[in-house]
C-alpha cells in the first residue's frame, strides 16, 4: 500500500513536471494555459491521493479547491486576458526551445542532486516526489525569466506556485487549512492584479 | 535447439507481421479521414508487385548502392531477433542487449543514408543529410529511455527488463517509467519517419526524409527497403508494448502461455497502431527546423527518466 502511495504521487508529480517541460516547446499562449490547467488537475489528484493514503481528510477540501480555483477559474481569467490581445502571434522567448529544454534537463538533475540529503533523512512514503517538486520549481522559475510575454510569465509564476504547493503536499502532507485558504486567496488576488496590469500594458502598447 | 526455434519463430513472426501492421495503421488512418482504405493485406500485395518488377539503376551508382538494401534488411532482422515478442524468455539475449539493438538500428539507418547519397542525386543527398540530423538525436534518446528501465530492473537485457516489470508491477508506475515512455514514443515516431517528423504518405515533396533517400531505388531493392522499414516500425511498436506494458507475455514456453502471448501482442500492436493513426490524423507535419526542438524535448524526458530511476533506486 505504501508502495502504491509513493508510486501514485510520483507519477502525478512527474506528469506535472512533464507539463512544465512541454510548455517550453510550445509557442502559443493557449497551449500554456491548457498545460497549466492540466497541471493543476494533476496537483488536485496528488492532494486527493495524499488525503486518502495519508489520512488527512481536510486535504480532500484542498484538492477540490485546487480543482475549482486553479483548474477552472484562473485558466478562465487567463484565457480572458489572452482573448483581449489582438492577433495571434507566436511567442518569442529569450532562450530558444532546444537550449531551454537542455537547461531545464540540467536544472532537474541538479534538483535531484540537491534534494538527495533531504530524501535520505525523511521517512515519508512520498519522499521520492520531493526532487520532482523541486525540479518543477526550478523549471517554472526558468519559464518566468526566459519568456517575454506577460501572460506566459504569469503562467510560469502560477506553475511555480503549483510546484511549491506540491512540495508542501509531498514534504509535509499539506499545510493547515487556514494557511492553504490564505494562499488560494493570494493566488486569486495576484492573478486579478496581474490581469489589470496586463490590460494596462495592452492598452498602452496599442496606442 | 528449443531456444533456437524460439528465436527464429519470434523473429519470423515480427518480420511477417510487419506489412500487416503498416496496412493496419494506413487503414485506421483512412477510416479516421473518412476514406474506405485499402485493407490490411495491401502492403503484402505492394511488396509482391515490387519484387516482381525490373530495376532501373543510376549510372553513377557504385557497389554501395547494391549493398545497402541487404545491409538494411540484415541489420533490421538482426535487431528484430533481439526483441522479446511473445515470450519473456528471449534466448538471443545472450547475443546482445539494448545497446546492441540501438547499434543495429543505427547501422540500418547509416546504410540507408549511404544508399541515398551514393547515386549523387540532389534529393537523395538532402534526404540523407536530414535523416542523419534526426538520427543523431533519436538514437541516444532511445538508448537512454530504455536505460532508464534498465536502471530500475538492474539489467540491460530486453527480456529481463520485460520479465522484471511483469513480476513487479509496481515498477510500471513511477516517474522513470512514465517519462521514459513519453520519450520513447517521440523517438519512435521520429525513427520510423511518421508524422509530425516525416510524412510516410508523400513523394516528391521538399519536406520528406525517408522517401527522399529511397527515391533512386526501384524493383526488388525498393521492396527490401520498404519491408525493412515496416519491420522497423513493428519492432519499435513491439518494444514499446513489451517493455512498458509487458502483461500478457508468456513467462514460460508452455503452449497455453504462448497462445496468450500471441493474442496479447496482437491486441497491444492494435492499440498502439490505432494511437499512431489518431496522432497522425490530428497533428500536422512540423517545420523541419522545429524537429530538433521536439527531439530535444524527448531527450530531456529520457534524461530525466534515467536520472529519477538512478536516484530513487
Amino acid at each position: 500500500m505504501d508502495a502504491t502511495f509513493s508510486r501514485l504521487t510520483m507519477t502525478a508529480a512527474s506528469a506535472m513536471l512533464l507539463l512544465a517541460l512541454v510548455v517550453l516547446w510550445r509557442r502559443h499562449v493557449a497551449a500554456y494555459i491548457t498545460a497549466f490547467r492540466t497541471q493543476s488537475i494533476a496537483l488536485a489528484f496528488v492532494g486527493v491521493v495524499v488525503a486518502w493514503y495519508g489520512h488527512v481528510p481536510e486535504l480532500f477540501v484542498v484538492g477540490l479547491l485546487i480543482l475549482a480555483l486553479k483548474g477552472w477559474i484562473v485558466p478562465r481569467l487567463l484565457s480572458g486576458i489572452e482573448a483581449r490581445r489582438e492577433g495571434v502571434r507566436e511567442l518569442q522567448p529569450l532562450v530558444n526551445a532546444e537550449t531551454s529544454l537542455l537547461i531545464c534537463g540540467a536544472l532537474a538533475v541538479a534538483a535531484y542532486e540537491i534534494s538527495r540529503p533531504l530524501a535520505d533523512v525523511m521517512n515519508l512514503a512520498t519522499r521520492g516526489g520531493l526532487p520532482i517538486a523541486l525540479a518543477l520549481i526550478f523549471v517554472s522559475l526558468f519559464i518566468v525569466v526566459s519568456r517575454r510575454e506577460a501572460v506566459a510569465q504569469i503562467v510560469g509564476f502560477l506553475m511555480l506556485e503549483n510546484g511549491i504547493a506540491l512540495l508542501a503536499l509531498l514534504g509535509a502532507y499539506g499545510v493547515p487549512l487556514v494557511v492553504e485558504l490564505g494562499v488560494f486567496l493570494d493566488v486569486l488576488l495576484g492573478v486579478l492584479v496581474m490581469q489589470a496590469v496586463v490590460y494596462h500594458i495592452y492598452d498602452t502598447s496599442t496606442e | 535447439m528449443l531456444n533456437l526455434l524460439a528465436v527464429v519463430a519470434q523473429t519470423a513472426l515480427l518480420a511477417l507481421l510487419a506489412p500487416a501492421v503498416v496496412g493496419y495503421v494506413r487503414l485506421a488512418k483512412a477510416r479516421l479521414q473518412g476514406r474506405r482504405g485499402a485493407g490490411l493485406l495491401q502492403p503484402y500485395r505492394e511488396l509482391r508487385k515490387t519484387f516482381g518488377k525490373g530495376m532501373v539503376i543510376a549510372e553513377t551508382a557504385s557497389w554501395i548502392f547494391h549493398l545497402a538494401p541487404f545491409a538494411i534488411v540484415g541489420a533490421t532482422i538482426a535487431a528484430a531477433s533481439l526483441v522479446p515478442v511473445v515470450s519473456v524468455t528471449q534466448p538471443a539475449d545472450q547475443l546482445g542487449d539494448l545497446f546492441v539493438l540501438t547499434a543495429l538500428l543505427m547501422l540500418g539507418t547509416f546504410f540507408l543514408a549511404l544508399g541515398g547519397l551514393d547515386p549523387g542525386t540532389a534529393f537523395g543527398g538532402m534526404g540523407s543529410s536530414r535523416e542523419m540530423t534526426v538520427a543523431a538525436l533519436t538514437e541516444p534518446t532511445l538508448a537512454v529511455a530504455i536505460l532508464a528501465l534498465a536502471l530500475t530492473t538492474g539489467s540491460t537485457s530486453l527480456g529481463v527488463i520485460a520479465g522484471s516489470v511483469l513480476k513487479m508491477p509496481a515498477y510500471a508506475i513511477g516517474p522513470g517509467h512514465a517519462l521514459a515512455f513519453a520519450a520513447f514514443l517521440i523517438a519512435m515516431i521520429a525513427e520510423t519517419g511518421r508524422l509530425p517528423v516525416d510524412n510516410p504518405a508523400t513523394h516528391l515533396e521538399l519536406t520528406m526524409i525517408h522517401e527522399a533517400m529511397i527515391l533512386e531505388y526501384s524493383g526488388p531493392y525498393l521492396a527490401w527497403i520498404e519491408w525493412a522499414a515496416a519491420v522497423r516500425l513493428t519492432l519499435l511498436l513491439t518494444l514499446a508494448a513489451n517493455l512498458f506494458v509487458p502483461w500478457g507475455m508468456a513467462a514460460t514456453l508452455a503452449p497455453a502461455a504462448i497462445v496468450i502471448g500471441l493474442v496479447a501482442i496482437v491486441i497491444k500492436l492494435g492499440v498502439l497502431g490505432l494511437l499512431l493513426a489518431v496522432l497522425e490524423t490530428r497533428v500536422a507535419k512540423l517545420r523541419l527546423f522545429r524537429v530538433p526542438e521536439l527531439l530535444a524535448l524527448s531527450f530531456t524526458l529520457a534524461l530525466l527518466a534515467a536520472t529519477s530511476s538512478f536516484f530513487t533506486k
